[in-house]
């Protein structure tokens, strides 16, 4: 085995033996980082399920196209036809009066109130126009729904349009103050890294001294407090992860009804690949809190 | 084997005694922190492979800060200094550790860590050299032993005496067995009995072909090695017994 391996070996060793001899500095770098990764993680759940509705609801989204009264099957025909030559169309389906009040029958259930009073039946024909995914968007469906609104005999249009642009509108500050929440807490931690690991560098600055006598480059003596940081960064990841799956599993399944009914399903906790981000993305902020400790202080 | 009786490991004839090839050259040397004072100044000096020289001088004469210069903590002022092969004025920083390897360095003060073992304090010259752990322990085990240590190895530095940790402090400077063995005032914390024994034992490391730099006030000392004494006062040389009668 080569030098460096024993050299990286000495580096964990004294990393670790750097992060028990100041437990309680240690202990703060690696909570402050848990708790901005727990806030940042929690908004990054909510975030991501929320996207999950809208892929969802994007999957079921149809453009409903009611038909003037009189349209006759023929002329529904043909307006399927034309309907189905729009671009970003993927199918249509036609609807009659019959058909639509069936459904209705089907979707109201055990309320049959609802249907009392009914004379005849006053739902219109309609055809239901199923979207690409390039066009499940606001700016998408603003111009299939011209074209079909353009088409003869089209009485009026339900597209889900509003709907899709509130919930747009809600990701987009749901992510707006993750990022901006993410971003302070980042720097706050940074902050408080930096000057753990400063402080580290202080309370170990005879042992400095003697490296540098005995020859230690820069890099020898600095890795260890890099390392340190990286540690400090990925316990702090690892707790954060764990206190949120923890939540996860506590408090979720007190909502769980009315989530189900509002995401189709059980909402979905961190992936594999996300969890590993989140250790990672702390190990990264112990890492540069470091290198800023370092490279702004090592000469003092 | 008392550690008193220590003598490092002599090497081959060819390698013992002064030679031409110096392993200290200093040219013309000043070294000021202020401007218009100087703490060396016009210093020339030339040692030896295995070459014994002492630096004397009152407080303030230039000492340390000529052994600083040494070992590349400071860069002169003027002058060039050449030690290794190396030329110090004009040396980067990030070749001065791979030459700092081949210099031990010895304080008044020991600078040893009070957290650490004696094996680990003394390992630290190792570790940065990158060798393996088993050779590590083999040499650290190895000079204790030869300095009287081996039992101490596993004691922390503050449950040991002076005369032990300053014995230390000199192991962990050999443990690398260096070119140069620089030392200032290393007896200055210790008794008079130790004094003699400690600078005995830094003395007996140029037996072995390391050019050895003690500084010290300590006259009587001087005296009794008899060795080359370069006496510096106010930062010139005063008195250099190396040179030949007619340079002096």
């Amino acid at each position: 085995m080569n030098r460096s391996y024993f050299q990286l070996i000495h580096f964990v060793k004294t990393a670790v033996r750097g992060m028990l001899s100041s437990p309680v500095t240690s202990g703060v770098a690696v909570v402050t980082i848990g708790v901005t990764l727990i806030l940042v993680g929690a908004f990054a759940l909510v975030l991501g399920n929320m996207e999950t509705i809208l892929n969802d609801f994007g999957d079921e989204l149809r453009v409903t196209a009611y038909l003037e009264p009189g349209v006759s099957s023929e002329a529904r025909d043909a307006l399927v036809a034309r309907a189905s030559q729009l671009p970003g169309v993927n199918g249509v389906e036609a609807i009659s009066p019959d058909e639509a009040m069936a459904r209705f029958r089907k979707s109201v259930g055990t309320a049959t109130a609802l249907l009392e009073g009914l004379e005849g039946n006053p739902l219109p024909a309609s055809l239901e126009v199923s979207l690409t995914p390039e066009l499940r968007s606001p700016e998408g469906l603003e111009g299939i729904v011209s074209a079909i609104e353009a088409l003869p005999g089209v009485a009026n249009l339900s597209s889900g349009r509003e709907w899709v642009e509130g919930y747009l509108r809600a990701v987009a500050l749901v992510r707006g103050i993750g990022t901006g929440l993410g971003a302070i807490l980042a720097f706050a931690t940074l902050l408080i890294v930096t000057n753990t690991i400063r402080l580290g560098i202080f309370a170990r600055r005879d042992e400095l001294e003697i490296l540098s006598l005995v020859g230690a480059s820069r890099a020898f003596v600095q890795s260890p407090f890099l390392l340190e940081g990286v540690l400090q960064g990925a316990a702090g990841g690892a707790i954060a992860l764990g206190l949120l799956f923890a939540l996860f599993r506590l408090v979720l399944p007190g909502f769980d009804f009315g989530l189900e009914l509002l995401m189709g399903g059980a909402p979905r906790f961190f992936s594999g690949f996300e969890s590993m981000l989140v250790v990672a993305v702390g190990a990264g902020l112990g890492l540069l809190g470091s290198a800023a400790a370092l490279g702004g202080g090592w000469r003092s | 084997m008392s550690w008193r009786n220590f003598r490092l490991r002599r090497p081959a004839a060819s390698a013992v005694g002064p030679r031409a090839d110096g392993a200290i050259r200093m040219f013309h040397v000043s070294k000021s922190y202020l401007a218009g004072t100087f703490a060396l100044r016009d210093v020339s000096i030339e040692l030896g492979k295995g070459e014994l020289a002492f630096l004397t001088g009152p407080s303030g004469a230039g000492k340390t800060t000529l052994l600083k210069l040494l070992f590349g903590a400071e860069r002169p002022s003027e002058g060039q200094i050449v030690v290794l092969g190396r030329n110090i004025a004009r040396l980067g920083a990030s070749a001065i550790p791979p030459l700092r390897r081949r210099i031990g360095v010895v304080f008044q003060d020991f600078k040893l860590l009070p957290r650490r073992t004696v094996e680990e304090n003394v390992a630290l010259a190792l570790h940065v050299t990158g060798a393996p752990p088993r050779e590590v322990r083999a040499r650290v085990f190895a000079i204790l032993k030869q300095l009287g240590l081996q039992h101490r190895r596993f004691h922390h530095p503050l449950s040991l005496s002076g005369g032990e940790q300053q014995r230390v402090a000199i192991a962990r400077a050999l443990v690398n067995e260096p070119e140069i063995l620089l030392a200032d005032e290393p007896t200055g914390n210790l008794d008079p009995d130790l004094t003699i024994d400690i600078m005995e034992l830094i003395a007996s490391t140029a037996l072995r072909g390391t050019t050895v730099v003690v500084a010290t006030h300590e006259l009587e000392i001087v005296r009794r090695f008899g060795k080359r004494t370069v006496r510096l006062e106010g930062g010139r040389i005063a008195e250099d017994t190396g040179l030949p009668e007619w340079r002096r």
